[in-house]
């Protein structure tokens, strides 16, 4: 190695360095927030420091895709067992010993009952937030490390480059728990909180897991308007919902329109709204595969409406431009309704995102 | 020069809870409360006494520190 490059390799090993350190206290810190939160607020009869560093740990295994057909199915499948699964896991770690059941011989003892749901949503959200932390603080790390034993310059240097990108991210995540704890919305509720304003005061029915449906009206069109059920930290199955609701329950909705946060690009304003086709839907791609199938196979136009975000904005505390733009949303909304449908139409709308702290 | 970004000097977040009469249209904005979610039924509206519901929580920077 060169005069020069063994120089920046010592610059990119310490860059790294400070970065890789700020990563393990984040981590740490996010680690330490979900154990508190299971044992104040959650009141966790037994210590779960040792449960929670195993679920940190917990990897989910993708299916093979060396064969495609069928592999959307397939990744539905492992994460609805992994959703499952977490879920179960801390209820588990939450159950409280607090009622009393009557046994046959009159005498009484205490019975497992189940935790609040919005305790448990937190829960999965918070470790859900110390486990990505975990896993990027490993990834850093074995680059780091793998850089130095290997004296790669080239290692190195991407590594350094991307630095600032990675921290950023890991910072906005672990803002995340602050709102996470107390509850309150998030930017990605937005989908969610619009979706409520068509829900408040009529009868709900769960549609999918943790998906809810209202039916309402406006302007002559039968609205059926579905999100996660909130208040809790859900997002739901919306496809598995939207397919339910054409192809079991027989709705022939005229259209399909979808609300969901957008990641801004630099230069973006928070809370500017754009419209568009297509399913607004992001994750894994499984839901947006179902909704785009059902859409396709009844030929149902699917609309979509954004309001744009930073990723911190969208994982924190919904910020006040977000919460105005809701107003206009409904607008836009009203307005594609009264422009891509006629009276006598069905029309299904899905709020889509976390619908921490938006009930409906 | 570190490509790492130092102690971020973010403005703090105030949370703030608005609550909506759905007879007279009042709006009322207090602090956000733990326990506070959309479309809760909230205390009574000020100027026609009928309950108010949450319509929207959200979030204010306030001054940046220095």
């Amino acid at each position: 190695m060169l005069y020069g490059q063994r120089l920046q390799v010592y610059m990119a090993l310490g860059d790294i360095g400070r970065g890789l350190n700020k990563l393990k206290l984040m981590k740490d810190k996010s680690r330490k927030e979900a154990i508190d939160y299971l044992v104040n607020v959650g009141k966790a009869p037994k210590d779960p420091t040792e449960r929670v560093d195993q679920f940190l740990d917990y990897v989910t295994i993708m299916p093979v895709d060396i064969d495609p057909q069928g592999l959307v199915n397939k990744i539905d499948h492992v994460m609805t067992t992994n959703n499952d699964r977490v879920r179960a896991e801390v209820s588990n770690l939450l159950a409280q010993t607090t009622q009393v059941a009557a046994t046959a011989s009159g005498t009484s003892m205490p019975a497992l009952s189940p935790p609040n749901p919005v305790t448990v949503s937190i829960s999965e959200n918070l470790l859900e937030v110390a486990s990505s932390l975990n896993l990027i603080h490993k990834i850093v790390r074995h680059y780091y490390l793998l850089g130095k034993k290997t004296n790669s310059y080239f290692t190195l240097i991407q590594l350094q480059m991307i630095m600032p990108m990675i921290i950023q991210e890991a910072d906005a995540l672990l803002n995340a728990v602050d709102s996470f704890k107390v509850g309150q919305p998030v930017g990605d509720g937005i989908g969610a909180a619009i979706a409520s304003r068509y829900m408040v005061g009529k009868e709900k029915r769960v549609v999918a897991k943790d998906t809810v449906m209202a039916i309402s009206e406006y302007k002559g069109r039968k609205l059926y308007v579905l999100k996660a059920e909130g208040p809790m930290g859900y997002v739901g199955q919306p496809g598995v919902a939207i397919k339910k609701v054409v192809e079991e329950m027989g709705v022939k909705p005229s259209a399909i329109i979808m609300i969901d946060a957008a990641l801004k690009l630099e230069g973006e304003k928070t809370g500017e709204i754009a419209e568009g086709v297509g399913a607004a839907i992001g994750g894994i791609g499984v839901e947006k595969f179902q909704i785009e199938e059902v859409a396709t196979n009844h030929k149902v136009p699917l609309y979509a409406i954004l309001v744009k975000q930073s990723i911190l904005e969208a994982i924190t505390v919904m910020r006040k431009e977000i919460a105005e733009a809701s107003d206009k949303v409904q607008q836009v909304l009203n307005r594609l309704i009264e422009e891509k449908t006629k009276e006598g139409d069905d029309v299904l709308i899905a709020g889509i995102g976390n619908t921490l702290g938006v009930a409906q | 020069m570190s490509s790492v970004p130092g102690t971020d000097r973010r403005s703090k977040l105030l949370v703030y809870t608005i609550e909506e009469c759905p007879v007279c249209g009042q709006k009322t904005k207090r602090a956000f409360q733990v326990g506070d979610y959309v479309t809760k039924e909230s205390t009574n509206c000020t100027k026609c006494s009928n309950p108010t519901r949450i319509s929207l929580v959200y979030a204010e920077p306030t001054k940046p520190s220095r």
